[in-house]
């Protein structure tokens, strides 16, 4: 009777339709989140069998063996084939879990990206974002955390030419289905990069370069990128906007920003932009 | 100390009690070193902090759910690094508001509560000892707590206020004034923690020389009752993860304060290393603050269903386990810290296979309530909860286990969610429960029935609708520790769940109202409790309520296990530790 209530609790916040996108999560944007909304469905069913079951056999329990007159408590100090049991089954299901869910982290973490992956540097600050993207070439030039300074925020590498084409951007503009490889930084303390249509989170720790980082957008429209590590005063307020186009759409703002940096670095260094 | 060891040894009981005058009040109330006083101090210090602890949750609750509203009646009196000029609560400070709620908690709180108040005072009187090994160390181990506590606190009067990094104070936030603006703050933050940790290592170094040293003659290993068991194995856990705090704390207050760089980017510092630290400890802790509240709860479960506890050695191996493998699964709070991936899939290994102890003290629970002829008294209604509660926390944490799903819902409200469920619903009920259950024991009277199934009942029902509903906030990608989710467009839906979690929260807080009022009164005015009220088995109910200095007459002799409940071919449903069985008692070997 005491679990009914969060078993009535819960039935109906899990039982609101999705759409609202009040209860529930909100529509995944990524390929690899798809992979991980099957996954957390699967737990989700799992643990809430386990939940019901024990509930409804431990419920039982109290009503049935509740204290009455005349009625003496069974003389029992346990029983190890029940031991073995209940060792053994949660056991293999954890084992199996693992064995599911590592699998899945080898797929949407561990293994190479596509080709056709596009690199964007990513950098952190107390309290914002800034991204960096290859130029002409299709190449991100080299950076190198020690190099990171007032002037050089990505720690670009002047020795190699293709960081001179690079252009930067305080929005990350995506291209819908076409993978993106993040390079992640931070200037200062360790910062969350968090979108959560796209079920992505990692940490930006200053002093190394996170590179693993890789996920294929599927849904256009627009997200916000998340700092989802307390870092400081200014953290309640840290994002930035993140915009999925099609193909032709980021080409054209990607040709534009191109050639605008080409006109820039003729003259002077990469301009800061935020 | 010789002397005290000498107690123990049957025939020679009790020469001390010959030795002892009367007291000064200083000695007897003030620098006390009867484990019964030292408990009772930690009570009533640790009780002050949880109001404290609660009230700085109420302000987190009220800006979660008005954001930028000015804080009713108090709003103009805080200080200007917590509040703007209108009384509404500044960002910075609502991370302070987060650190200080959460580090109070855990700190002040949680660990003191189980392991000062229910450690100090049950140890000795269940395994028949006069008091613990080292007298002295238990009343020093107090008064640093307490120091720990002022320091901690003070943070508020100190300039740019509370520490403001997190209760994780992750570094290089942390460990850099330029960058969390609250040197003084997080100052005392390090220097509190340092104390509490030296306070911990005094306390578990003596828990673990008294269990080991000062049973009374026939109290094996495996006849201790399942709360001392809970103490002993965290005593352990404390005495090997405490240090690395402490020392963690000290390596933090440098780099804060004299320039070295343990944890900075630069100067070959290493920020991830303070995680590692910090977790390294952070685990255990974990255990640490259950550990304790399972025991007591095992034992309240027993007691008042009338049985034995179901699989007595397999809970005690599953405690050993839970503690052994606590050390090796620090590495899944840290999956997606930048950590090297191959060894987030190892944590993940690890994290899955601790999950297995916890399982089996749950189905040897609701063994234990099987067949049962339960007693519904207040406590019973706290240990109950407790297990439910536990599942349901227990349960969430097989999502952060799964890797793939950790990548969704790290540092989200669903881990929020998952922590209050273990820490409240699983610890802090079963310290309830507890209260209830020792309360006749520790001061001589009866708590009120009826106000405590009240209090029950409120707890219960305010508990879940606070922190349910956190699951969903946290599955809809809301972040732990931001001062607005309005300021989000995917949170703004989800705002309804933010004022109802508030408002539930309110009402919880205030559902402490009947307790405390029960507690403060009946420690005046309760009816008298008479030795053994519950009709238990352990060796605390066979001495007068309250115990006197010494606890027992003579040393008592232990002739089977602790809980010898229904036992077939005796009148009597329980069978005393210290009272042989009677002929026609039909004793189960286990």
């Amino acid at each position: 009777m005491l679990a009914a209530l969060f078993l009535a609790l819960g039935a109906s916040a899990y039982g609101a339709p999705r759409t609202s996108g009040l209860w529930w999560m909100p529509d995944v944007a990524s390929k690899s989140g798809e992979q991980i909304d099957q996954l957390t469905y699967f737990i989700y069913y799992l643990t809430g069998g386990v939940f019901i079951l024990t509930q409804v056999v431990y419920i039982y329990f109290l009503i049935r063996y509740r204290a009455r007159r005349g009625v003496r408590a069974t003389y029992l100090h346990g029983d190890n084939r029940l031991e073995l049991v209940w060792t053994a089954i949660p056991t293999a299901i954890f084992i199996g879990l693992w064995g599911y869910s590592n699998h899945m982290w080898w797929d949407v973490i561990h293994t190479e990206s596509p080709k056709d992956t596009m690199e964007i540097a990513v950098m952190a600050y107390q309290f914002g974002f800034s991204f960096q993207y290859p130029g002409a070439t299709g190449k991100l030039g080299r950076s190198d955390v020690k190099l990171i300074s007032a002037d050089n925020m990505f720690g670009n590498d002047p020795t190699d030419p293709a960081t001179k084409e690079d252009f930067q951007s305080g929005v990350l503009e995506l291209a819908i289905d076409k993978p993106v490889r993040i390079r992640l930084n931070s200037r200062d303390v360790i910062h969350g990069f968090y979108i959560p249509q796209f079920r992505i989170y990692q940490d930006a720790v200053p002093g190394r370069t996170i590179d693993w980082v890789w996920f294929i957008p599927t849904k256009i429209g627009s997200y916000q990128l998340a700092c989802s590590q307390l870092c400081g005063s200014g953290h309640y307020n840290m994002k930035a906007q993140i915009e999925v186009v099609s193909q032709a759409e980021f080409d054209k703002w990607y040709k534009e920003k191109v050639a605008a940096a080409a006109g820039a670095s003729s003259g002077n260094p990469p301009a800061q932009m935020k | 100390m010789a002397e005290i060891l000498a107690d123990t040894f049957p025939g020679e009981a009790h020469v001390s009690h010959a030795h002892h005058p009367e007291l000064s009040f200083f000695r007897k109330y003030i620098w006390s070193e009867d484990h019964k006083t030292i408990a009772l101090q930690y009570l009533f210090t640790s009780l002050f902090f949880l109001l404290v602890g609660g009230s700085l949750a109420m302000g987190v609750r009220f800006q979660l759910a008005f954001p930028g509203a000015p804080v009713p009646l108090i709003g103009t009196l805080l200080p200007s690094w917590l509040v703007t000029s209108a009384g509404a609560f500044q960002p910075g400070g609502y991370n302070g508001l987060v650190t200080m709620h959460a580090t109070v908690m855990v700190f002040l709180v949680i660990m003191p509560l189980l392991i000062g108040v229910f450690g100090n005072f049950l140890i000795p009187l269940k395994i028949g000892a006069p008091d613990m090994a080292f007298p002295f160390f238990n009343a020093l181990s107090y008064w640093l707590f307490l120091l720990s506590g002022i320091v901690l606190l003070s943070s508020f009067f100190v300039p740019a206020g509370f520490p403001a990094s997190g209760w994780t104070s992750y570094a290089p936030l942390s460990s850099h004034a330029q960058y969390n603006g609250t040197q003084a703050g997080q100052s005392c933050w390090c220097v509190g923690l340092f104390l509490n940790g030296l306070a911990s290592i005094a306390g578990a170094a003596n828990y673990i020389t008294t269990i080991i040293n000062m049973r009374a003659p026939g109290m094996k290993m495996f006849r201790l009752p399942l709360p001392v068991w809970a103490l002993f194995i965290t005593a352990i856990l404390l005495l090997l993860a405490v240090p690395v705090l402490s020392a963690a704390a000290a390596m933090l207050f440098c780099d804060l304060n004299f320039g070295t760089s343990f944890f900075s980017a630069s100067n070959y510092g290493q920020p991830l290393l303070w995680q590692h630290l910090f977790w390294f400890f952070g685990h255990p802790e974990v255990y640490i603050m259950i550990l304790p509240a399972m025991g007591l709860v095992s034992e309240i479960l027993a007691v008042n269903a009338r049985k034995p506890i179901f699989g007595y050695k397999a809970m005690v191996f599953a405690m050993v386990s839970i503690a052994g493998l606590g050390f090796i699964v620090w590495g899944h709070h840290m999956f997606v810290s930048g950590m090297n991936i191959l060894l987030s899939a190892t944590f993940s290994f690890s994290t899955m296979v601790i999950a297995v102890p916890s399982a089996i003290k749950t189905f040897n629970w609701m063994g234990t309530v099987w067949g049962g002829s339960i007693r519904y008294t207040t406590a019973m209604c706290f240990a109950l909860a407790f297990v439910s509660m536990f599942v349901i926390g227990g349960l969430s944490g097989i999502y952060m286990a799964a890797t793939p799903v950790d990548l969704f819902i790290h540092h989200t409200y669903f881990i929020v969610a998952h922590i209050h469920y273990v820490l409240f619903g699983g610890s802090l009920f079963g310290v309830f429960g507890a209260i209830y259950f020792w309360f006749p024991k520790m001061f001589g009277r009866m708590m009120n029935e009826t106000w405590g199934k009240i209090h029950f009942a409120l707890a219960f029902i305010f508990f879940n609708c606070t922190f349910f509903p956190m699951h969903n906030l946290g599955l809809n990608g809301m972040m732990r520790r931001i001062a607005d989710p309005m300021l989000y467009d995917h949170l703004q839906s989800s705002q309804p769940i933010n004022v109802f979690c508030s408002v539930s929260a309110f009402a919880l807080g205030l559902s402490t109202i009947p307790f405390l009022v029960n507690f403060f009164y009946s420690i005046f005015k309760g009816p008298k409790a008479p030795n053994n009220p519950w009709r238990s088995t352990t060796l605390e109910w066979t001495v007068p309520s309250p115990p006197g200095h010494g606890n027992f007459e003579t040393t008592p002799t232990v002739y089977h296990g602790p809980y010898e409940y229904s036992v077939p071919g005796m009148e009597e449903d329980y069978l005393p530790q210290n009272q042989p069985a009677p002929e026609t008692a039909r004793l189960a070997a286990h």
